[in-house]
C-alpha cells in the first residue's frame, strides 16, 4: 500500500503540469475551489431533495417524477470529479496521504454502492404505475444511508485542511513522498 | 476598533479559533457547508424546476421542501455567527464578507417571492435565485483568500 502511495503520488505530480502550473496561479486554486462548492450543492440539492422525498417530504409529487431531478446531481457530481482532481493533480501528496481524503472516498464509493442497490432492489416497487405515495421500507433506508453518507462526504472534504500531512522542509524535493519515512498508513 | 479587540479577547472567540477540539473551527466550518449545501441546493433545484426540468413534477408541491432548505439556512445563519465570533476582524474588514451578506438578503427575498407566485413559473426569478445563491457561495469561498486583515491585535 505505502509503495501504491508513493508510485501514485509520482503518477499524479506529473500527470498534468499545465494544470498544476494553472492552479498555483494566483486565482487558479480559489476559482476551483469555488466551482467544487457549486457542485457540491446541486449534488445535494437534487440527490438530498430525492432522499428526502423517499422519506416522506412532499408525498403528492410522484417519485419517478421528482427523479428527473437526479440527472442535474449527477452533473454536480461530474463538476466536483472533475474540479476535485484539478487539488489532486497540483497537491497530490497532500491528499493521498491525508487520512480525511481516504475516508471521504470511501464514504464517495459507499454512496455509490447505496445508489446502485436502490436501483437493483426498490425502485421498480417505488415507480410502478400503481405505487402509493409512500415509499417502501427499503427505499426509505436507502435515502437514509445516503443523505448520511452525502454528509459525511462534505464533513471529510471540509475538515481535509486539518488533516494534512505536513509539507517538505523548503530545502527538500517537492515531494513527501520523497522527503519522510514510508509509514503504511 | 476597540469592539472588535474585545471581540476577539472573549473566552467564546478564542475557544473557536484556538481549540485543538474538531468541534471548534473545523466542527462549525463542516456545519456551515452542509447546510450551504441544503440551503443553495434546494433553491436551486426549485428554480430547475421552474425553468422547466422535471416538467411532471407538480409545481405548488416544490414548496412542500423549503422547511428543509430553512433548516440548512438557519444552520448557516448561527454557524456563521460562530466563525464570525472567531475571526470578526477578518470578515468584517473584508468588502467581500458585505457582498456575501446582501446576495444572502436578495437570495431570502427571493424565496418567498418565489414561493408565493411558483404556480405562474416565475422564470426571472428563478434565474435571479440561481444567481444569488451561486454568487453567495462563490464570494464566501473567496472570504479565505480576499481578507486583509486576520485579528484586530495583529
Amino acid at each position: 500500500m505505502a509503495n501504491f502511495q508513493v508510485w501514485l503520488v509520482h503518477f499524479l505530480a506529473n500527470a498534468a503540469p499545465p494544470i498544476a502550473n494553472f492552479m498555483r496561479s494566483k486565482w487558479g486554486w480559489p476559482m476551483a475551489e469555488s466551482i467544487h462548492f457549486l457542485g457540491l450543492s446541486m449534488l445535494v440539492g437534487c440527490v438530498g431533495l430525492f432522499d428526502l422525498r423517499l422519506l416522506g417530504m412532499a408525498k403528492r409529487i410522484p417519485i419517478a417524477a421528482l427523479h428527473k431531478l437526479i440527472p442535474f446531481g449527477l452533473l454536480g457530481f461530474a463538476i466536483n470529479v472533475t474540479s476535485g482532481s484539478l487539488f489532486l493533480l497540483t497537491e497530490p501528496d497532500q491528499y493521498i496521504y491525508n487520512p480525511s481524503f481516504q475516508f471521504k472516498v470511501l464514504f464517495i464509493a459507499s454512496a455509490g454502492i447505496n445508489a446502485l442497490m436502490f436501483y437493483k432492489t426498490s425502485w421498480g416497487r417505488a415507480t410502478a404505475d400503481n405505487a402509493v405515495p409512500d415509499a417502501p421500507r427499503a427505499a426509505k433506508v436507502a435515502a437514509a444511508i445516503s443523505l448520511s453518507l452525502w454528509i459525511c462526504v462534505i464533513v471529510c472534504g471540509r475538515l481535509l485542511t486539518f488533516f494534512r500531512p505536513g509539507d517538505c522542509p523548503a530545502s527538500g524535493p517537492g515531494l513527501i513522498a520523497d522527503c519522510t519515512p514510508r509509514s503504511p498508513r | 476598533m476597540h469592539f472588535l479587540t474585545w471581540l476577539e479577547s472573549t473566552a467564546a472567540s478564542e475557544w473557536v479559533r484556538g481549540s485543538p477540539s474538531l468541534f471548534a473551527f473545523p466542527g462549525i466550518l463542516s456545519c456551515h457547508t452542509v447546510g450551504m449545501g441544503l440551503a443553495a441546493g434546494i433553491n436551486a433545484a426549485i428554480a430547475f424546476r421552474i425553468l422547466g426540468v422535471a416538467p411532471s413534477v407538480p409545481i405548488a408541491e416544490m414548496r412542500k421542501f423549503l422547511p428543509a432548505m430553512w433548516f440548512g439556512f438557519w444552520l448557516n445563519f448561527f454557524s456563521g455567527i460562530g466563525l464570525l465570533i472567531g475571526y470578526p476582524t477578518k470578515a468584517l474588514t473584508n468588502p467581500d464578507f458585505y457582498l456575501k451578506l446582501a446576495l444572502i438578503a436578495a437570495g431570502v427575498w427571493l424565496v418567498g417571492k418565489i414561493r408565493d407566485r411558483i404556480e405562474q413559473f416565475p422564470k426571472k426569478l428563478a434565474v435571479w435565485s440561481l444567481i444569488c445563491w451561486g454568487g453567495a457561495i462563490t464570494s464566501g469561498r473567496l472570504l479565505a483568500y480576499t481578507y486583509r486583515h486576520l485579528l484586530a491585535g495583529m
